[in-house]
């Protein structure tokens, strides 16, 4: 087990986080299940004084935990210190069974809480509060996810045996890892491109003939080929290096910390192009920012090959 | 207008110990009616005006007002439900004692942030209908007891609401100005305003401008 600050605070926290969504999480079964929007029964009316209560216990719990993501990270990078081989949060990832397991919730779970906060924002604009009982059934598989983050995340903590030698990312990353990591390395460089580029041009077609599903359905594809072309592509020219694919090493001071300023732009840009095909009204501001992130993501991971090739005068 | 349906309010003071200030409550007002709500201390009348004001929820039972379900409303919408349909005349005038007179009567005026030009011609009419322009910059707790029931209504008109709600208007004044106090009343009734009163002065008992004594007891309506 590893007890680092960091850790510990984590730990403190999910305890917090626990205690309170456990809380909330009571109370929105029972307003899922009986919630009558048309009804004026004593019942209906403290349900509606308890749904006040449970939204700002979740609203809360999920503010704090979206950016306790990059914090999480942080903390990896941090601990990666210690633990032998470890060369950056890859490693200690890999270090324990859960670390893959929870890096993937966390990231379903920033979408997931996210899209409740919307969902959330979006229901008490209005008057009749329409969306009071589907927002509390979301929150409900919202729990069971945030749930088996926390017990993930402490059997990654409580697991990690720092005596242990680990991997370290450029194992890891590498097109000669048999894992399901190396099929990334099958994509050709030009086809890989093609769907990087081709997709941040359907999804502004789409925003100009507003098609609201296709947009989402597209900034999905969009995550997931930003982030094989980050790992693949990208990568190789932030670190300068051809066989270096690690999408965890550019976090460190080394790159400028340059990764949490990725992340973020590429995690908001489609979070915000996804929740566009859930909502039924259409907003404007949703596709906006989403277009604009999603640029500004395009903009700083095609800087570093540009730059790179000015500079030296090939491509790696 | 205002309509209460089957309206039932419990206080709950703790385990063992919960009040029923109102049971089974059917009313129905008009626009422009001059509504008087009769009883002792204690028998459900401010219960009444604070559903109609959307200041508190009932237990069960709705309370309509216009059409809109007010006792469904979200927090923040009865706010804006209040600030635009209510305006509130209180026993103790609850002015703010260290505000002048023109400072407590724009107060209600601040979160719709109208222009300054019709804030200003709003207040010199108020002031003028209730004779209070002489007093405009004098610190309201130098003013006398009627003067300051003045300002309380002027304060209550400011936003022109639809219903005006007074809560014991008449118990701090003497009977001189609480005869003026009805004359204001008959004044703003002829502006087709909704005016409820709850009182147990029986000043207002023998009005010929009051359309309906409502006689509440133990949160029960006798007539």
């Amino acid at each position: 087990m590893i007890l680092s600050p960091e850790v510990l605070t984590i730990f403190i926290l999910n305890i917090l986080f626990l205690l309170f969504a456990s809380i909330a999480f009571v109370l929105s079964l029972k307003i899922f299940f009986k919630w009558n929007s048309n009804a004026t029964t004593t019942l209906q009316y403290n349900l509606e004084k308890q749904s006040i209560l449970s939204a700002t216990i979740i609203k809360y719990i999920f503010i704090i935990k979206l950016p306790l993501f990059l914090f999480f990270i942080f903390t990896l990078d941090k601990i990666s210190l210690s633990i032998t081989g470890a060369m950056c949060a890859a490693g200690v990832v890999d270090a324990t069974p859960y670390g893959t397991y929870l890096f993937v919730i966390k990231i379903i779970n920033i979408y997931v809480f996210g899209f409740w906060l919307a969902f959330h924002y979006l229901d008490i604009k209005q008057e009749e509060s329409p969306y009071t009982q589907q927002k509390f059934g979301l929150f409900i598989i919202a729990f069971i996810l945030l749930f088996a983050e926390i017990v993930l995340e402490t059997l990654m903590f409580y697991s990690i045996d720092i005596s242990k030698m680990v991997s370290c990312c450029g194992t890891l990353y590498s097109s000669t890892t048999a894992s399901y990591i190396s099929t990334i390395f099958l994509i050709k460089t030009p086809l890989l491109l093609s769907l990087f580029y081709g997709t941040f041009i359907f999804i502004y077609l789409f925003y100009i003939f507003k098609q609201k599903h296709l947009f989402a359905i597209f900034n999905l594809l969009f995550l997931i080929i930003a982030l094989i072309s980050l790992i693949s592509f990208f990568g190789t020219y932030i670190y300068q290096l051809p066989t270096h694919h690690c999408p965890f090493c550019f976090l460190q001071k080394d790159y400028y910390y340059v990764g949490y300023l990725i992340y973020t732009v590429l995690f908001v840009g489609t979070f915000y192009g996804i929740i566009v095909g859930f909502k039924n009204e259409q907003d404007p501001r949703n596709y906006k920012i989403s277009l604009i992130f999603n640029f500004f993501y395009i903009i700083i991971v095609s800087l570093y090959p540009i730059i790179f090739y000015i500079n030296n005068g090939v491509w790696l | 207008m205002i309509q209460l349906q089957n309206v039932n309010k419990r206080y709950i003071i703790n385990k063992n110990h919960t009040v029923d200030a109102l049971q089974n409550i059917n009313l129905d007002f008009k626009e422009g009616e001059l509504i008087v709500l009769k009883g002792a201390s204690g028998s459900g009348k401010s219960t009444i005006l604070s559903l109609i004001a959307a200041l508190s929820k009932p237990t069960s039972g709705e309370v309509i007002v216009d059409g809109k379900r007010i006792s469904k409303l979200p927090d923040h919408f009865a706010s804006i439900y209040r600030r635009e349909n209510i305006g509130f005349i209180f026993q103790k005038y609850n002015l703010i004692p260290n505000l002048t007179v023109e400072e407590n009567i724009l107060l209600p005026l601040i979160p719709s942030n109208p222009s300054e030009k019709y804030a200003s011609v709003r207040l010199d009419d108020l002031m003028k209908q209730f004779n209070i322009e002489h007093k405009k910059n004098i610190i309201v707790q130098n003013l006398s007891g009627g003067e300051q029931q003045r300002v309380a209504i002027a304060r209550a008109h400011i936003n022109n609401p639809k219903i005006i709600i007074a809560d014991e208007p008449t118990a701090n004044l003497d009977e001189k100005l609480s005869l003026h106090f009805c004359e204001i009343l008959k004044e703003l009734k002829q502006s087709n305003k909704t005016i409820i009163v709850a009182t147990h002065d029986p000043l207002f008992f023998n009005l010929d401008f009051v359309d309906k004594i409502i006689d509440i007891k133990n949160g029960h309506i006798i007539s």
